[in-house]
C-alpha cells in the first residue's frame, strides 16, 4: 500500500474566496463596468475580480456580453465608434480607461488571441518577434532567445524549430494558434486574452492547446471565453457565467459546474436554454 | 495499472486528478485493511484500548469515502470521461462505498473484544478468528487486485467467497448449539453472531469490489452472474 501523502483532491483545498482576494492575489478589478452600443446596454453593472496567475472563463450564450466583457479588458471597444463605456477597469490600481492611458503600452500588458488563427503573411520566426520590433529590439541575439522562449511555452518549438524562416501560413489550423499565442507571449503581457481560441480546431489540436493554457497560467494571468462550456470546465480555475449582459455568477469552477447557486447557471450548464 | 494507459491524456492535469484520486482509494484501502487487522486482534487480545483505535479510525475513513467521491463528481462535470476513463471513476465511487462499509463492520467486529466471554466461550472467538483471518485475507488479495486492476486476481478472489460463506455457516450452526445448550449465554453469542455476519459481509463487499474490477477492465457487468457466467466473460 502507498504510505506518502497524495495530491489532495479538490475537495480537500482550500476555496479561494473571489469577493475578498488580497491585493497581491488580483490581477484585474472591473468596477461597476457598464457598455452601451448606441442605445443599446450590452453590458450591466459587471463587478469582479480576476484572480492573478490562474485561468478566468467566461461562459454564457451568444450575445450574453462575455466577448464584449473580454474585448474591454484592452480596449479594443475602442475601434467602435457608437460603444460609450463607464465604470473601471483597474490594473495595477490603474483605470486603464484613465485620460493618460497609452493603449498600446496597455495592449503590450494585455495581450489578445483571437477565434481564428490570424497569423502575419511572414515567417514563422517574424511572426513571433513582431511585437519586439514593433517596440524597438533590434538585438539579434535578444529577439532570437525571445522566439525561442515563445515558441517553447506555447509548445510549438519542436515542430517549428528547423523550419523558422518558412511561411506561418503553411502551419496547420492548430499550430498556426500556437504560432499566435508565441506572437502574443512574446512581449511578456502579465495578462493574456483569449476570445475562443479552439472554436475553430479540431478536437486534439484543442486539447493541445487546452493543456498549453494550463502551462501558461505559470506565467501569465489568462482570461478566456469560450462557447464550449466543457472547455471551461476543463481548463479554468474559476468561472463567470453571464447572461444577458450581466454577470450571473462566478465562482471557482469545481463548485460552479457541481453545485451551482443561481438557477440560470444551472439552467446553461445543464443545457436547458441557452 | 500503468499497463492500462491512464497517465497517457493530452490533458496533464487530468492524468493527475486521476493519479490522485487512485491514490486516495490505494491510502483508504491500506487503512481498512490495518483497521481489520486490528479488530480481530482486538477481539483476541480483548484490548479494549484498540477498540478505541478502530473506531477512531473509522472517522477518517468516512472522510475519505466522502472526499473521492466528490472527486469522482467534479471529474465526472470537469472532465466528461469516456470509455475506459468513465468506467475507472464509477468503478472507483462505487468500491469506495464498499470500503467505508467494510470500515463499518470492522468497527463492529472490534466491538466484540468489550464483551466478556467465560473460558468455555473460548472456542467460539477462536473459530471467529479463524473465520476473520479468511476475510482479512480476501480483503487483502482484493485490494491487490485493484491496485493492480488484475481480472485474474479478481475473479479467483470473487470465487473465494464460497469458502467465506461454508465458514460463516459452520460457525453459525456452532453457535445455535452452544444457545441451545446454555440459554444464558446468549446475549454474549449474539455479539458473536453479529460480528461473524459483519465478517461475512465484508466479503460480499470484496465480491462487489472484484466485479467493479472487472467492469472497469472488460466494460461487462459482471454483477448478479453464476460462477460459470463470470468465467465466461
Amino acid at each position: 500500500m502507498i504510505s506518502v501523502t497524495p495530491k489532495p483532491l479538490a475537495s480537500q483545498q482550500e476555496i479561494r474566496d473571489l469577493a475578498n482576494l488580497t491585493p497581491e492575489q488580483v490581477a484585474l478589478k472591473i468596477q461597476n463596468l457598464n457598455l452601451h452600443y448606441g442605445e443599446k446596454q450590452a453590458l450591466f453593472d459587471i463587478s469582479m475580480l480576476i484572480p492573478k496567475g490562474q485561468v478566468t472563463a467566461f461562459i454564457g450564450p451568444s450575445g450574453c456580453g462575455k466577448s464584449t466583457l473580454l474585448r474591454s479588458i484592452n480596449r479594443m471597444n475602442d475601434l467602435v465608434d457608437s460603444c460609450h463605456i463607464d465604470g473601471e477597469i483597474l490594473l495595477h490600481d490603474e483605470n486603464i480607461y484613465g485620460k493618460h492611458v497609452d493603449v498600446a503600452m496597455l495592449r503590450r500588458k494585455v495581450g489578445m488571441v483571437f477565434q481564428r488563427p490570424n497569423p502575419f503573411p511572414k515567417s514563422i520566426y517574424e511572426n513571433v518577434i513582431y511585437g519586439l520590433r514593433l517596440v524597438g529590439v533590434k538585438n539579434r541575439r535578444t529577439l532570437d532567445e525571445a522566439a525561442e522562449t515563445a515558441l517553447k511555452s506555447a509548445a510549438l518549438w519542436n515542430e517549428v524549430k528547423d523550419r523558422l524562416h518558412e511561411s506561418a501560413l503553411g502551419l496547420s489550423g492548430g499550430q498556426q494558434q500556437r504560432l499566435v499565442i508565441a506572437r502574443a507571449i512574446a512581449i511578456q503581457p502579465e495578462v493574456l486574452l483569449l476570445d475562443e481560441p479552439t472554436s475553430a480546431l479540431d478536437p486534439i489540436s484543442t486539447l493541445t492547446i487546452e493543456e498549453l493554457i494550463n502551462d501558461l497560467k505559470k506565467q501569465f494571468t489568462v482570461v478566456i471565453v469560450t462557447h464550449n462550456m466543457q472547455q471551461a470546465a476543463r481548463v479554468s480555475d474559476q468561472t463567470a457565467f453571464m447572461y444577458m449582459g450581466e454577470l450571473i455568477e462566478y465562482s471557482d469552477t469545481n463548485t460552479l459546474f457541481t453545485t451551482p447557486t443561481k438557477k440560470k447557471t444551472e439552467d446553461y450548464i445543464t443545457g436547458r436554454y441557452g | 495499472m500503468d499497463n492500462l494507459n491512464l497517465g497517457r491524456h493530452i490533458s496533464g492535469q487530468f492524468n493527475e486528478d486521476i493519479e490522485a484520486i487512485i491514490n486516495h482509494v490505494m491510502q483508504m484501502g491500506g487503512m481498512i485493511e490495518q483497521q481489520l487487522t486490528d479488530a480481530l486482534t482486538a477481539v483476541n487480545d480483548n484490548d479494549e484500548k484498540l477498540v478505541k483505535k478502530v473506531i477512531d479510525t473509522d472517522h477518517t475513513i468516512n472522510q475519505y469515502e466522502v472526499d473521492i467521491d466528490d472527486e469522482c463528481t467534479r471529474i465526472i462535470a470537469k472532465r466528461q470521461p469516456a470509455a475506459g476513463d468513465l468506467r475507472l471513476i464509477m468503478s472507483i465511487s462505487k468500491s469506495v462505498a464498499d470500503l467505508e462499509r467494510i470500515g463499518d463492520d470492522a468497527e463492529k467486529i472490534a466491538k466484540v473484544a468489550l464483551e466478556s466471554f467465560s473460558s468455555n466461550q473460548q472456542d467460539l472467538l477462536i473459530n471467529l478468528d479463524h473465520l476473520g483471518r479468511n476475510v482479512l485475507s480476501t480483503l487483502q488479495t482484493t485490494l491487490d487486485a485493484f491496485a493492480r486492476m488484475d481480472v485474474e486476481a479478481a475473479l479467483i478472489t470473487h470465487k473465494n467467497d464460497e469458502k467465506i460463506d461454508r465458514a460463516y455457516e459452520a460457525l453459525m450452526r456452532q453457535l445455535m448449539t452452544y444457545m441451545m445448550e446454555d440459554p444464558r449465554s446468549i446475549p454474549q453469542i449474539m455479539t458473536v453472531i453479529w460480528s461473524a455476519r459483519a465478517l461475512e459481509r465484508i466479503g460480499d463487499r470484496c465480491q462487489n469490489i472484484c466485479e467493479n474490477i472487472i467492469y472497469y477492465v472488460k466494460g461487462k457487468i459482471a454483477r448478479h452472474l453464476s460462477a460459470e457466467q463470470l468465467n465466461n466473460l
